[in-house]
């Protein structure tokens, strides 16, 4: 069985409208992948930038896998959520990649989307904020019923990843 | 050199805490420790120190630590590879001795020349008074263990504000990863048959191989 080892870190996350930003991460696989050990969802820190406007949260990612087989190779999908200083959260984007499939280091920089509503509820979210929200986190990595979403683009998250891969030559995988 | 068959790996870091670019504060220290699995021992070198107290140059903003960070780890797993955790500390208005950050990376995977710049925060009061109260006594909230920076449960909703940067430079070695069938490294193999690194590998037998090509 072939293993892999994830380990780097959610830097942190610019470009939203928003500072005071914290994000809530989870890692899926396919049915053919094994966690052995590490933690494969959470939640950062929230972050404030007091210099640039960069929101920093070094989350650690430490996890390993084992596999049987390529497919489902694993994805991480991540939700930034704004949290002001009354302690009220709300969704600012979602977004997802794949975990890089080389061996080595990886800057990886996802995009991440946010669903419009009708145009009154835009007009609700500029006054009062909320907005519309995946009923289930599936849909952040998979393609499937992407057709009924209408969403505008937010910002980036920065992970840096650094993957170390075990036994793939063996079974004649090239990465 | 090693056993036939090792079941241990080497992580050989050599390295300095560079220094800070904090524009806000000034004569500054830092304290520095790894944190890392069960898997894992340090073999030799020093687990945590303290750098000297540094202030801005008369030309330029940056504050300067050129600390020596020369540590040896020996584990059976990848997992838990361990994390530099900093914390740095400085004077406030009365004198008092505050934390101005905390901050946390991996040591890198791959051998080699590395450089990383780490984002440096703050636990933040949530009330406003709790600030001024903080400021006035010169009692910042702290973390108790500053271990805490390198575990990712029990972070969701802390609030931080992010303050400065540190750089630190890295130079890893490994010994034996990929006898033991880890690798951090790419094994595609070109067209003229082993690449020059694995060419290397056979001839010096262990992965002391520079990252420079």
């Amino acid at each position: 069985m072939a293993e892999l080892h994830i380990i780097g870190q959610i830097i942190g996350a610019s470009g939203f409208p928003q500072n005071s930003l914290f994000c809530k991460w989870g890692v899926h696989a396919g049915g053919a992948w094994r966690l052995l050990s590490g933690l494969k969802e959470g939640q950062t820190q929230v972050d404030n930038p007091q210099i640039g406007e960069m929101a920093y949260w070094s989350h650690p990612i430490d996890l390993h896998f084992t596999t049987k087989g390529l497919q489902g190779w694993p994805k991480i999908h991540l939700q930034v959520w704004h949290q002001d200083s009354y302690g009220r959260c709300q969704l600012l984007g979602y977004g997802y990649c794949h975990v890089p499939s080389s061996p080595g280091h990886h800057r990886v920089s996802c995009v991440t989307w946010r669903p419009v509503g009708t145009w009154q509820e835009q007009l609700a979210h500029a006054f009062v904020g909320g907005g519309p929200q995946l009923r289930s986190p599936d849909t952040i990595y998979s393609g499937a019923d992407r057709y009924r979403l209408h969403t505008e683009a937010m910002g980036t998250v920065d992970l840096e990843l650094g993957i170390i891969t075990s036994r793939f030559d063996k079974f004649g995988v090239e990465s | 050199m090693a056993a036939v068959n090792p079941s241990v790996f080497l992580l050989t870091v050599n390295g300095q805490i560079e220094g800070a670019n904090f524009p806000e504060y000034d004569n500054l220290y830092c304290k520095y420790c790894y944190v890392f699995g069960h898997d894992w021992t340090p073999t030799s070198g020093l687990e945590e120190g303290i750098t000297q107290i540094t202030c801005k140059g008369s030309l330029s903003d940056k504050l300067i630590w050129n600390f020596p960070l020369e540590t040896t780890f020996k584990s059976t797993s990848p997992s838990g590879w361990p994390q530099l955790v900093l914390s740095v500390y400085g004077p406030d208005v009365f004198g008092n001795d505050v934390v101005r950050g905390y901050g946390a990376t991996h040591i890198p995977i791959t051998p080699g020349k590395h450089s990383r710049t780490i984002p440096m925060f703050v636990p933040e009061p949530t009330w406003r008074l709790q600030r001024f109260t903080s400021w006035l006594l010169g009692r910042r909230p702290e973390y108790t263990d500053p271990k805490v920076v390198a575990q990712g449960e029990g972070r969701g909703v802390t609030r931080v504000r992010s303050q400065g940067f540190v750089t630190v430079s890295f130079n890893i070695m490994t010994k034996d990863m990929k006898k033991l069938g880890k690798s951090p490294l790419s094994t595609t193999v070109s067209e003229g048959g082993l690449s020059w690194r694995q060419r290397q590998e056979q001839q010096f037998g262990s992965e002391i191989v520079s990252g420079h090509m």
